[in-house]
């Protein structure tokens, strides 16, 4: 088995166990918080920060690969552009799926047009053009670098997202950034520690895996090109 | 000994109808948004998997055809003159 296989399977199996450890601390390890709200609804925190976390670092894959691409264009760094703003959605989802969830206990509501929660919207439907862009507007250069751009731009949003509660305050709770009052319970602090690195190798997993794809794709267009000049047709 | 619970020693204390929480909306269950969020959480990301290894298979399928195509092309064209 080659080594980068190896290291890929390693973090797969990592993700995998920390994944299961994670989901076992949540259910049976952290007490019951915020029991005026809803209590266990807010055991959607240890994956919903977790995985706002993992979008941002998606999202600076993304940012980094792109502003490389722009710098010296490669099949390689076009591929992890692409595969960032692909889990950036991903990640973006799960936080916007899982949020309103919850704040439909806590506040009442699924939506509401707080700071925090309509910049990460902005965001995930930043990413969401990019993703569409890639897959409908042809992979010529002139289109991925045009991704590429928007790519490095849609990331110039996510400290927006992280300030916002603290600028310009709204519903959102801030109990783990400055100005929050910290987790009460250790058990708390040690689930979000473990939710932390289960989505940190859940993204290394996923931008692997999406990378290699795009590269597969690169490679048969590549080849599509070579048979397309050779006068290939038959059987294709 | 006899016990005396509040609620039961005076009928006219009790409730005699329900009347709603101004502005209360709490009709769902915590338990049923946690395992929501859960199924949905894992659904988004299995499914993600799962286009990606089919997306990945049927490339490595058309891959294969256009090289075995490209090396019978190379095979069949006549040897270029020295």
């Amino acid at each position: 088995m080659q080594r980068a296989s190896l290291a890929f399977h390693a973090v797969l199996g990592a993700a995998a166990a920390t994944i299961g450890v994670l989901i076992y601390y949540i259910l049976y390890v952290t007490p019951e918080a915020q029991l005026a709200t809803g209590g266990l609804a807010q055991k959607i925190f240890y994956f919903h920060v977790p995985a706002a976390y993992a979008m941002y670092l998606s999202g600076v894959v993304c940012m980094l690969a792109s502003a490389a691409y722009l710098v010296g264009a490669t099949d390689r760094r076009n591929a992890w552009a692409r595969a960032g703003a692909e889990c950036a959605v991903v990640f973006g989802l799960l936080v916007l799926v899982s949020g309103p969830l919850w704040a439909r206990k806590a506040w009442g509501v699924y939506w509401t047009w707080d700071p925090r929660l309509t910049t990460s919207l902005l965001s995930v439907l930043v990413y969401v053009a990019v993703v569409v862009l890639r897959a409908f507007a042809g992979d010529g250069d002139a289109e991925r670098k045009f991704a590429a751009a928007l790519g490095v731009l849609g990331t110039v949003n996510l400290p927006i997202i992280h300030y916002s509660v603290q600028k310009w305050g709204g519903n959102h709770p801030v109990v783990i950034t400055k100005g929050g009052g910290g987790l009460a319970d250790p058990r708390m602090g040690t689930a979000l520690g473990i939710g932390f690195l289960a989505f940190t190798l859940l993204a290394i997993v996923l931008l692997a895996l999406r990378a290699r794809l795009a590269l597969l794709s690169a490679r048969v267009d590549r080849a599509e090109e070579r048979a397309a000049a050779a006068g290939i047709t038959e059987g294709l | 000994m006899t016990t005396h619970l509040a609620f039961t020693t005076s009928p006219a204390g009790r409730t005699a109808d329900f009347r709603p929480v101004e502005g209360g909306t709490d009709t769902v269950s915590a338990e049923g948004l946690l395992l929501t969020a859960y199924l949905i959480m894992w659904a988004l990301v299995f499914g993600f998997v799962l286009l990606g290894w089919r997306r990945q298979s049927r490339l490595a399928a058309r891959l294969a055809d256009l090289e075995q195509a490209l090396a019978r092309a190379e095979r069949a064209a006549p040897p270029e003159a020295p």
